[in-house]
């Protein structure tokens, strides 16, 4: 069964521009001029005209550009000085970027990004010099995925930024960036970056075609194009990884996968990405290995004990005491003895409650956050068990489940684990180990089923890659794992020669 | 010959996997009681049966491989064309579409029947049977590829069963199985043929082979996979000898559970609840390999939709499920299948051999006559 995806992805481009109005020149006479660009842009507060004795016309849109550059460098040097033709203006001015447009419609746009149009009376053309400036932050720590070992740095919103961050990393010329622009109304630029040499041309031209195919008329984050560009949009799972590191992106990328930046976002998006790398960090790669192979298991351990846990607890509880040894049964019996719920219904509220507690510690600032806490830790936990509405033991059992959902690296895997939870409680709650063992087969073949870009989710376990599982769940020592994974179907499929572990003594 | 089938290489499955296609599609329900109707038959030397079975199999194999290399890329269905002309042929593929539902709906049934027994015993079978469908339907619509993956994790996932036959060994006897080859051969003989609804799954080779990439490598795989399931087989017989008296043995319908019942460990006991429902990711792939073998068919039959078809399979399959609910029906069944099964599996490929050898030397006899002529 193919699902048709909710929106349509290859909508014909509508042909809303009339070639009239593309092709309407640039008027050579300044009134006009400055009246076409006041109606071009409806006439807004921030429009700035700028007369230029004796023959030029400034026109600008003010926080767009660069003052200081405005200022010292091309009005100073046009100022009072008699310019005949567009090429001395040229010449006069200390400015990297310019070009020449007689064209209102190409005038216009270039002037919302942040050009200054510059306008010689009785010339049909007109000078774009770019001076955009764009506010964004400084560069911060990454928030959402710290590390102990590692950079400490974070992508920020600002496209440039990124990609000159990444550029440092990766300082190569074989690293492509290719420029889209996407949204008919917010017309946000998007770069999409890959390694010749090593990134697959089916994927970059998959993806390439994904993201021209795309008519939106707003992208306002990476989040919402990871999800319109991925596989399947309809399931839980993610096929696109969200990063905001820099190193883990160049990681991908160095690996043979595509990324993708958005402006006005500080998360990148890699593809193809295969289901165990969701629980891989960066931080493995600098560790040691037996370390973060420890880490690994412990993450994955983390995944399906958060998954499974409470629902076997529900199930045993409910249908199957005779799975409980005699010398639990004991402490369970007398800790449930007083709660008047049934375990499906005592189980669904504790981790609503939990639920409930992480939103609002996310939502709310960080001062009062720690509040939540102890609120959350200390006060419902042990009022609701002397309250005798919950047992100790299952108290436990979620507080450690939630725990175990936030060990993942992405923060969109830890929310799935969370959400699939509930309905695999319900199952346990109505048909015991059954209803658990029919999601588990459920969520299985809904893996089997998904692909990554093309590549399959499941990879390096099915289809079983014996030599890539040396970095999957497991991390070997780095001379063993020197080739990329074949998930990226990389035309180099070497990282580096593989050395020995340890160099001979001379 | 008839045209052998196109494939895109997008469906196209590696030879090794053939190792977890096989045996996925071996082990299944009969595992869970198959020492009684053995040891009936065959008393202490039934591991002697099971031997003989297993080497069968790799017989049986060999001349399905045989018969398949001398069609190319073609599947039972097309060589059934072939060898008996249109309307036989069509015949005969119907038959085997009937026999791989037979197939997948013993299994269903078998399966429900130990939840209602081990589990849940008030619990419809409308209901577990509904699920177990749906679940299989979900697999099916994703392909081959997919089907092939739930067979390898449903191997994988279930390797750790096989260490716990440990356990009922501490209370073991080797004395049990002496004397050996007490009993006549005949006896061991029928034996080995109640092992049919146990061992069968492996004709599933017959259907899979046009998809497989590379054909020159499959015998490694193939009979590592049915040497593996024998080799199972035969440790969960000699633990369920040397563990039960003779007497207990054939009153245990479900053997192999009743062996896990008092495994413990300090966290769970009674550990045949998990093993029970457990079992669910292991008769998985029986199922779904079932179901698109009799889909192989059925698009040559009538050209039909994947999606349809696996709709109708599946509602007829519900249907009987109803219909079929007591032990003594069940086990009819099983028996008239393990008969017909055997024929279907084990005599029926070593018949073809010679027979599609005969017709291959005529055709092209034919072939080199007309162009002589």
């Amino acid at each position: 069964m193919k699902f048709k995806l909710p929106f349509n992805k290859k909508q014909p481009q509508p042909i809303n521009e009339a070639p009239k109005e593309s092709l309407v020149r640039v008027a050579s006479a300044s009134d006009h001029f400055i009246q076409s660009i006041q109606n071009a842009t409806n006439n807004p507060a921030d429009l700035i005209i700028k007369l230029v004795p004796p023959n030029l016309t400034l026109i600008y849109i003010d926080n767009l550009v660069d003052i200081e550059t405005l200022n010292n460098d091309i009005i100073a040097n046009l100022q009072n000085k008699p310019h005949e033709t567009l090429e001395e203006i040229e010449i006069a001015m200390s400015i990297p970027e310019i070009q020449h447009s007689n064209l209102l419609k190409e005038t216009v746009e270039s002037m919302v990004n942040g050009s200054v149009l510059i306008h010689v009376e009785g010339y049909s053309q007109v000078l774009l010099a770019n001076i955009a400036t764009r506010e964004s932050r400084a560069l911060s720590a990454p928030e959402n995925e710290s590390q102990v070992i590692g950079t400490q740095v974070g992508f920020n919103e600002s496209l440039s930024t990124n990609i000159s961050l990444i550029r440092r990393y990766i300082v190569s010329p074989e690293l492509c960036n290719e420029k889209f622009k996407i949204g008919t109304r917010t017309n946000t630029s998007i770069s999409l970056l890959y390694m010749n040499g090593i990134a697959n041309d089916q994927m970059v031209n998959t993806l390439r075609q994904r993201i021209t195919d795309l008519y939106i008329d707003e992208l306002l984050d990476s989040a919402v194009l990871a999800e319109m560009i991925d596989d399947n949009s309809l399931s839980v799972f993610p096929q696109m990884l969200l990063t905001e590191r820099p190193d883990r992106f160049c990681d991908a990328i160095l690996d043979g996968k595509v990324g993708i930046l958005v402006d006005g976002s500080s998360m990148a998006i890699i593809a193809p990405q295969s289901f165990t790398e969701f629980f891989q960090s960066q931080e493995d790669q600098n560790l040691r290995w037996q370390i973060a192979t420890f880490l690994r298991l412990l993450r994955l351990t983390a995944f399906f004990l958060s998954v499974y846990l409470t629902p076997f607890y529900v199930a045993a509880v409910t249908f199957h005491y005779e799975v409980i040894p005699q010398a639990f049964l004991v402490p369970l019996s007398e800790s449930r003895a007083l709660v008047p719920f049934p375990p499906i219904f005592e189980a669904l509220l504790l981790e609503f409650i939990i639920e409930l507690l992480r939103e609002a510690g996310a939502r709310l600032p960080t001062k009062i956050g720690q509040t939540i806490g102890i609120v959350g830790g200390i006060v419902i936990g042990t009022a609701a068990v002397q309250a005798g509405i919950t047992s100790n033991i299952l108290l436990i059992i979620i507080a450690l489940s939630a725990l175990a959902s936030f060990t993942s690296p992405s923060y969109m895997m830890g929310n799935v684990i969370r959400l699939i939870r509930f309905p695999i409680i319900i199952l346990a709650g109505f048909w015991g180990f059954y209803g658990i063992m029919l999601a588990f087969c459920f969520i299985l073949i809904h893996l089997l089923r998904q692909t990554s870009l093309g590549a399959p989710y499941m990879s390096p376990f099915y289809p079983p890659r014996m030599k890539e599982m040396r970095d999957s769940i497991v991390r070997m020592p780095i001379p063993l794992t020197a080739k990329r994974p074949a998930l990226t179907r990389p035309k180099d499929k070497n990282k580096f020669k593989p050395q020995p572990v340890k160099p001979k003594k001379s | 010959m008839t045209k052998p089938i196109q494939l895109s290489p997008k469906d196209m499955i590696s030879a090794y996997l053939l190792f977890f296609i096989i045996h996925g599609a071996q082990v299944g329900v009969g595992i869970q009681g198959f020492q009684r109707i053995i040891y009936i038959d065959a008393r202490q030397d039934a591991w002697i049966s099971v031997l003989i079975a297993g080497i069968a199999t790799h017989i049986v194999t060999f001349c399905m491989i045989k018969t398949l290399e001398i069609y190319g890329s073609n599947d039972l269905y097309g060589i059934q064309i072939d060898i008996f002309g249109k309307w036989i042929g069509n015949l005969f593929n119907l038959m085997y579409i009937v026999y791989c539902f037979v197939a997948c709906f013993s299994v269903l049934r078998n399966y429900i029947e130990v939840i209602q027994a081990w589990l849940f015993p008030s619990i419809g079978t409308w209901f577990l049977s509904a699920t177990l469908l749906i679940i299989i339907i979900y697999a099916f619509t994703g392909g081959l590829r997919v089907i092939v993956g739930v067979s390898f994790f449903s191997i994988i996932l279930s390797l750790w069963i096989l260490p716990m036959l440990a356990f009922p060994l501490k209370y073991s006897t080797a004395e049990s199985l002496f004397p050996i080859l007490e009993n006549d051969f005949r006896s061991i003989l029928k034996g080995a043929h109640s092992m049919t609804f146990t061992i069968i799954g492996f004709e599933i080779l017959n259907i899979v082979y046009p998809f497989i990439k590379d054909k020159e490598k499959i015998r490694k795989p193939v009979h590592l996979g049915l040497l593996l399931s024998t080799l199972i087989y035969l440790a969960v017989m000699l633990v369920s000898i040397t563990y039960y008296s003779g007497g207990k043995l054939v009153k245990t319908i479900w053997a192999t559970l009743t062996l896990f019942s008092f495994i413990s460990f300090p966290f769970v006991e009674r550990f045949e609840f998990i093993a029970v429902c457990f079992w669910m990711i292991i008769i998985l792939p029986n199922m779904c390999f079932y179901l698109w073998a009799a889909y192989r068919g059925a698009t040559r039959l009538w050209n039909i939709s994947g999606v349809k078809f696996v709709w109708l399979f599946s509602f007829f399959i519900f249907i009987c499920s109803l219909v079929i609910q007591t032990r003594t029906q069940i086990n009819t069944m099983n028996t008239i299948f393990g008969k017909v099964a055997f024929y279907v599996v084990f005599v029926y490929p070593i018949l073809l051999w010679p027979i599609a050898l005969l017709k291959k030397n005529f055709t092209s006899k034919k072939v080199k006559h007309n162009e002589q002529a």
